[in-house]
């Protein structure tokens, strides 16, 4: 199957190093402290931040640091085919760890002892990539809720087929077997935190695949802080300034 | 829920009484409607409805499956309601499921109707293929976004919006079809099946505060609540369920008074509804 | 700019599933033609002074592709939407393009129309989709236009009535293939051209001599969707057809659904299918059933090529199965098989054929269209209706012709030419027919290819000598033993006398993995052709002559890069150690088997060469009668040598090919070398080790031996090889030539050796019945093959000096490598038999001759013999 004509277009019409168009806002949730939604091409995900709160539950309490929980469920309608159970499978549950050891690392947990801070990311839809707009999203919501972190946390999947680099992978693409690497990085202060990936793939090709969801992490940064900037003018337009 | 002191509990029902709620609304008064429809391209229809605060996503997929043997002429609805954990912290886990439950089934008993399939607000003769063998299967999934009181009534007009979006395949079904055997369907790609949603019944929940019952109540004021009744109604007018929710016991003359006032308020609520989904189906239309 | 494309798909779960894909648009897409001045011309591949640029129709490219592979057609735009359909509907097809628009003599240029942000056509409401692909053509000629402004015609293409006139009422050019063709004034293209289907219906019945009253002579084929459905419920049955090839009327549809294979008579029956499709057979009515003809019997076992295959590859032979034992308590020896028709097609196998046309009286008045009937050499297709303008020309040629289409009107499918190959009769003519039907890449070299060879006059240099991975083995006294006049030498020998009484032995091989390196296109093509086919006037090889001849061929005093196996091996010829490296050697002879023959026979010869070749000689009898003792099979096959002119290149002298002492001792070391090698390379790469394995034949295929046997009264042990060698050994006769006429038969009933990828099968499977080893590979001749190449590169990763390549990691794609070389040496073998069968047909052609022969098979319509002097 063909995923790179020789014309050099992929199945959608991208080039090998284009992302998907992405679209984010922030605020969608009303009730919740923080909340944003982010679109990678047909992939969709809200996240709402509760947080810093009070533990709810005594024996988690940490008393150095804020603690971070996250839950990570898929609405019924995300995919294709109807899914019965939306939380609680392992999928979900390995999602829900890996995004919170992501967030946990670039939050400043030991401003807020004893308190804590409930991420919950939901999928509207899911077209590939959920991982990475998971994340995406969870920045923009902690940034929304106000709460102190080290950098920005972006994240971008690439992938390798018809021996070629290709980035952010759709869930055609995504299912065709090939490597997937997803790749979660601090912008500012140049750093991975988040670094998986599927199937086999020999090392000199890796270091490449690897690079360009780099690439990509930079950009989604850049939309991130544009509009987060746009974000800010809003609310100081709002205030009267 | 919601955490309120004394000061605010007496607010809230001071201001009902006085018929001049806290966000400045009058007892019988909606909060701003607004209705997307298609937000989710991947099912068969989807609407978003936000009530005020509320916020909730409807989907309806439509799959071909085989009608029950006691009602072969008639295709088969599924109702089902999920409280996204963004809504609330305490949905976590299997936190929300009580009221998942609780919302399901209570839609159900408003849209469907009977066991028997009598009485169903969405007419599902429409939706059968080849009688006894082959008929749609309409699921439709709801997701509660953001909670600010009156789910039901958000819940309701979301699933009518989202099946006036819908368009279901026209399906051809292969002739020679031998016995009780599955016959082949082709699906065809261009034409739609568009569901005819003027009879689908609207939801309005009525809530007792004090002495006075109010429309579209919020989060705050439902945690002052009595009691509450939900009645769905009809275009004709023709109440197509009542469930009533809360502890305290009503007055049967209430309820009946109760029932008048709904209807009042429905026909208002049904024009607002349809006037909104059709903006926004043109909306849609144009882009 | 996102755009989204919507469309239902139905899953095979019967459910329905709406599939939402995104659809961007861009605007950074070109034209391709040099002189737009508005685009990047660094892609272009348009020619600058072309005067019409074509744009192509899906049907004109699926129907006419032999016409657009002439390189008169030029200057062509694909669009991706005409692609995709192509994709869709035929793979073949589709691939043909796909090289001619990579070709960069021919000029044709892809245009993504679909992601063009100007050429890109939303689905209207209540169109179909063909109706939006077309549109979709004409939007993308229509901006070609006013994008060219006038610089360049552009002339869209299509046979399609619809689209010609709504192209040019909206303004573009519109022509149909036969008047473009017509235009350009070149009367030969026209024969390429096909005829459109509807045409087939006034065509005249060329073999009916009644005025054409349009009969329907075949059942129309069934929908899919009721094929399916039927084939669900089991009143349909899907098999692939092979037809006898003896009788073409008859065929074979071997299905799973019933254990026994289904027999199609008459050409009513078999309703249009070809050999080698899928198709769907209902079976007629019990009483329908013919009965087993006793000819059809014959004709099944007289397979005249030993071309049994593996039970459980892809295409089996016809063989008689044991099931059908369907009338039980019928005394009757003949039963019947069950029979059926054909009602649909599921997969058609249409490619081209070699054969000529039947002789027809030549239509008065040159110059006109004339109808004939192709006929193909393979007995198995039936005759082709082409219409052409050269007829006379044509006559006694054999040509190439492709099929179209089949109507249930026409007696014959219809077909078009393709080209000429040469004269019937003549030798080269048929030897490249004998090519050509058996897929076999005679073309030269591209430069590509022979780019990857290292310049000429290679030596080895000193970087090969310093490198420590080679061991310097010049010193030893290595030679090679080859049939005379053998230029591609690949293997040499050393035998050296230690101190110790023990022998050490080596076998080099020639270190072609060091030229031909992995992914090249050197490689590539090597891959593809996969052996090296021993034609009997020439060699069509599988490297270039460069490397085969003189840069890997291991001649005598020169030196050069092998990869050596070295045993040490008692007096008794058991081994004790064995060791593999890669070696720098010179050979200081190049014997041929009658010379080394003679040295070893001649007493007074003790030089020490002769002296290591009579040392070698004892140590193979040992290891010989070794195998024999396990069980290893001799079987005698009807070699033929023959004496060919050197100038006219016909053959002079057919003899026998005579095995003597040396061929069987270098044999043997040979056998011993790929033996070692392949229990090296098992033990290291368990999973993706290409070996080579004997299926032990079964009972049925002995059956035909033991019949004949026991109608001498010979009764023969086949429970195992060593039990059949020996009842061979054993079969004399008063007749001298009785022993290797069955030996000859029992040859005919072996199933085909075959490779295969060790990570496929479980290890009791490696085995190899005819050579009684549990484990065995080719390693000895990669210059002429290519699963030698395969496994130096394994033996190389083994010793941990080459990393091996990414290719060995996907399963899947070794098998379909094994898979290739398997059909390559098939074919190659097929080919050889069929060039001995045709230069036998030109020696006798000019000298009748009367000789003695024996009668080995009888049948009902006449009988085979055997010719010893011929053998054959």
């Amino acid at each position: 199957m063909e995923f790179v004509s020789p014309e050099g277009l992929r199945l959608d019409g991208r080039r090998p190093m284009e992302m998907r168009q992405i679209r984010a806002e922030i605020g969608a949730v009303a009730k919740a402290d923080g909340s944003a939604v982010f679109e990678m091409g047909n992939t969709k995900v809200i996240a709402a931040v509760y947080g810093p709160r009070e533990v709810q539950n005594r024996t988690q309490q940490i008393n150095d640091q804020a603690l971070v929980r996250c839950e990570y469920s898929m609405a019924n309608f995300s995919t294709g085919d109807r899914m019965r159970k939306p939380k609680g499978d392992r999928r979900s549950t390995e999602i829900s760890l890996v995004i919170r050891q992501t967030m946990e690392a670039c939050i400043l947990t030991h401003l807020m002892p004893r308190s804590q801070i409930d991420i919950f990311v939901q999928v509207l839809q899911a077209d590939g990539g959920t991982r990475s707009a998971c994340i995406n999203a969870a920045t923009l919501a902690l940034a929304d809720a106000g709460i102190p972190m080290r950098d920005l946390v972006t994240s971008c999947s690439s992938g390798y087929l018809n021996s070629t680099p290709l980035l952010d992978l759709n869930y055609v693409e995504d299912s065709a077997g090939g490597p997937d690497v997803t790749v979660g990085f601090l912008p500012k202060v140049d750093k991975v935190t988040l670094l998986q990936m599927d199937s086999k793939l020999p090392i000199d090709i890796f270091e490449n695949v690897m690079q360009l969801a780099i690439e990509g992490c930079k950009a989604i940064a850049n939309y991130i802080r544009e509009i987060m900037l746009e974000n800010t003018k809003q609310l100081e337009y709002r205030r009267g300034i | 829920m919601v955490g309120l002191s004394l000061g605010e509990e007496h607010f809230i029902q001071g201001g009902i009484a006085q018929d001049l709620r806290s966000d400045g609304r009058k007892r019988l008064t909606y909060r701003p409607i607004y209705v997307e429809t298609g937000v989710i391209p991947q099912a068969n229809g989807s609407a978003r409805v936000m009530l005020g605060k509320t916020d909730v996503v409807s989907s309806v997929k439509a799959e071909l499956g085989k009608p029950s043997s006691l009602q072969p002429d008639k295709g088969k609805v599924a109702i089902h309601v999920d409280c996204s954990t963004t809504a609330a912290p305490m949905f976590e886990g299997r936190g929300g499921e009580e009221l998942s439950t609780e919302l399901s089934v209570a839609l159900q008993h408003c849209l469907l109707g009977a066991k028997s399939g009598a009485g169903a607000g969405i007419d599902l003769s429409s939706l059968i293929v080849v009688e006894g063998k082959i008929c749609w299967d309409l699921y439709i999934d709801c997701l509660v976004v953001c909670l600010d009181g009156n789910l039901l009534d958000a819940l309701g007009a979301a699933i009518k919006a989202a099946l006036s979006n819908t368009g279901i395949p026209r399906v051809h079904v292969a002739a020679g079809a031998l016995g009780d055997e599955q016959p082949e369907v082709d699906i065809s790609e261009e034409e739609f099946l568009q569901f005819d949603t003027s009879d689908i019944p609207v939801i309005v929940t009525l809530t007792k505060v004090g002495r006075h019952y109010i429309v579209d109540a919020t989060s705050e004021e439902e945690s002052q609540m009595s009691s509450a009744v939900s009645i769905s109604v009809n275009r004709k007018g023709h109440i197509c369920g009542l469930i009533k929710r809360g502890g305290a016991g009503l007055d049967p003359g209430i309820i009946l008074d109760m029932m008048s006032v709904v209807k009042h308020v429905s026909e208002q609520l049904i024009n607002k509804l349809d006037s909104e989904i059709a903006a926004s189906e043109a909306g849609a239309e144009e882009s | 700019m996102l755009h989204s494309k919507t469309f239902v798909k139905k899953t095979r779960g019967g459910k329905v599933n709406k599939q939402v894909r995104e659809h961007y648009l861009r605007d950074d897409i070109y034209c391709g033609a040099p002189i737009c001045k508005l685009c990047d011309s660094s892609a272009a591949r348009l020619s600058p002074s072309a005067s019409t640029i074509l744009l192509l129709d899906t049907n004109v490219v699926l129907n006419q592709i032999d016409l657009l592979e002439n390189p008169a057609i030029d200057d062509v735009v694909m669009l991706s939407v005409v692609l995709d359909e192509v994709k869709n509907k035929n793979m073949g097809v589709y691939n043909r393009v796909r090289a001619l628009c990579s070709n960069s003599l021919r000029r044709f240029f892809v245009f993504a129309n679909e992601h063009h942000k100007d050429t890109f056509v939303k689905e209207m409401a209540k169109e179909s989709k063909n109706d939006r692909n077309d549109r979709a053509i004409r939007v993308a000629a229509q901006w070609y236009q006013s994008h060219l402004g006038g610089a360049a015609r552009i002339l869209l293409i299509t046979n399609d009535k619809e689209n010609k006139r709504k192209a040019i009422a909206e303004g573009i050019s519109a022509e149909t293939i036969e008047s473009y063709v017509k235009s350009l004034d070149r009367p030969d293209l026209l024969d390429l051209v096909v005829q459109p289907s509807s045409e087939d219906v006034e065509m005249e019945e060329v073999e009916d001599l009644r005025p054409s009253k349009r009969k329907v002579i075949y059942t129309e084929h069934k929908p899919m969707s009721e094929i399916t459905s039927g084939l669900h419920r089991g009143i349909y049955h899907q098999g692939k057809l092979r037809v006898n090839r003896y009788n073409p009327f008859e065929a074979y549809v071997g299905s799973e659904s019933i254990g026994d294979e289904i027999i199609i008579y008459g050409r009513t029956n078999m309703n249009r299918a070809f050999d080698g499709d899928i198709v769907a057979v209902e079976l007629l009515p019990q009483d329908q059933w013919h009965e087993e003809k006793s000819l059809s019997i014959a004709d099944e076992e007289d397979e005249e090529e030993d071309v049994h295959l593996v039970p459980s590859s892809a295409d089996d032979a016809p063989r008689t199965t044991n099931l059908v034992q369907g009338c039980s308590g019928d005394t009757n020896a003949v039963s019947s098989r069950p029979s059926g028709c054909v009602v649909g097609i599921i997969k058609r196998n249409w490619h081209s054929y070699c054969g000529s046309l039947e002789p027809m009286p030549l239509p008065a008045g040159s110059g006109g269209t004339a109808h004939a009937l192709f006929v193909s050499k393979d007995r198995r297709i039936p005759k082709i209706r082409i219409h052409t303008r050269q007829l006379e020309n044509l006559l006694d040629k054999r040509i190439i012709v492709a099929v179209d289409s089949w109507d249930r009107l026409s007696r014959y499918p219809s077909g078009h030419y393709v080209r000429t190959i040469g004269e019937i009769g003549d030798r080269d003519t048929e030897s490249e027919v004998v090519l050509i039907e058996n897929d076999i890449n005679s073309r030269p070299f591209s430069s590509q290819v022979l780019a990857c060879l290292p310049p000429l006059p290679w030596s080895v240099s000193s970087e090969d000598l310093a490198n420590p991975v080679r061991q310097d083995l010049r010193d030893l006294r290595v030679f090679s033993v080859d049939p005379p006049g053998c230029k591609d030498i690949d293997d040499a020998l050393h035998c050296t006398a230690l101190p110790s009484g023990n022998f050490e032995v080596g076998v080099h091989i020639a270190d072609v993995t060091n030229f031909v390196h992995p992914g090249s296109p050197l490689d590539d093509e090597a891959s593809q052709r996969g052996t090296s086919v021993y034609l009997v006037e020439r060699r069509i090889d599988m490297l270039p002559k460069p490397l085969t001849e003189d840069i890997c061929s291991l001649r005598s005093d020169v030196e050069r890069l092998a990869f050596s196996v070295i045993w040490e091996m008692t007096p008794e010829a058991d081994i004790i150690s064995t060791r593999y490296t890669k070696s720098v050697i010179k050979s200081c002879a190049a014997l041929s088997y009658i010379e080394a023959q003679a040295r070893m026979d001649d007493s007074r010869l003790m030089d020490p060469l002769t002296t290591d070749l009579r040392n070698m000689n004892v140590l193979a009898k040992k290891m010989r009668s070794r195998r024999i003792e396990r069980g290893a099979l001799t079987l005698a096959s009807a070699e033929v040598k023959f004496q060919i002119d050197t100038e006219t290149h016909d053959p002079l002298d057919i003899g026998m090919y005579q095995i003597r002492e040396a061929n069987q001792m270098v044999e043997e070391f040979m056998l011993a070398a790929n033996v070692s090698v392949a229990d090296k390379i098992l033990k290291h790469f368990s999973l993706c080790s290409l070996l080579r394995r004997h299926p032990s034949p079964t009972r049925e295929m002995l059956e035909p031996l033991l019949r004949t046997a026991a109608a001498v009264g010979l009764n023969l042990d086949v429970s195992s090889s060593k039990a059949l060698a020996e009842s061979l050994d054993r079969a004399v006769g008063d007749d001298p030539y009785f022993n290797k006429l069955i030996r000859i038969l029992a040859t005919r009933c072996m199933t085909q050796a075959v490779y295969f990828c060790s990570g496929d099968l479980s290890p009791p499977e490696y085995h190899h019945y005819g050579l009684a080893a549990p484990l065995y590979t080719h390693f000895t001749s990669p210059i002429r093959r290519y699963a030698d190449v395969i496994v130096h590169r394994l033996l190389s990763a083994s010793l941990g000096i080459y990393k091996l390549p990414s290719i060995f990691q996907d399963r899947s794609q070794l098998t379909s490598i094994a898979d290739n070389l398997n059909y390559r040496h098939r074919n190659a073998q097929m080919a050889s038999r069929a060039s001995v069968e045709l230069h036998t047909l030109i020696y006798f052609r000019k000298r009748p001759t009367d000789t003695e022969a024996r009668v080995v098979k009888i049948r009902s319509n006449g009988f085979i013999v055997f010719v010893p002097k011929y053998v054959f």
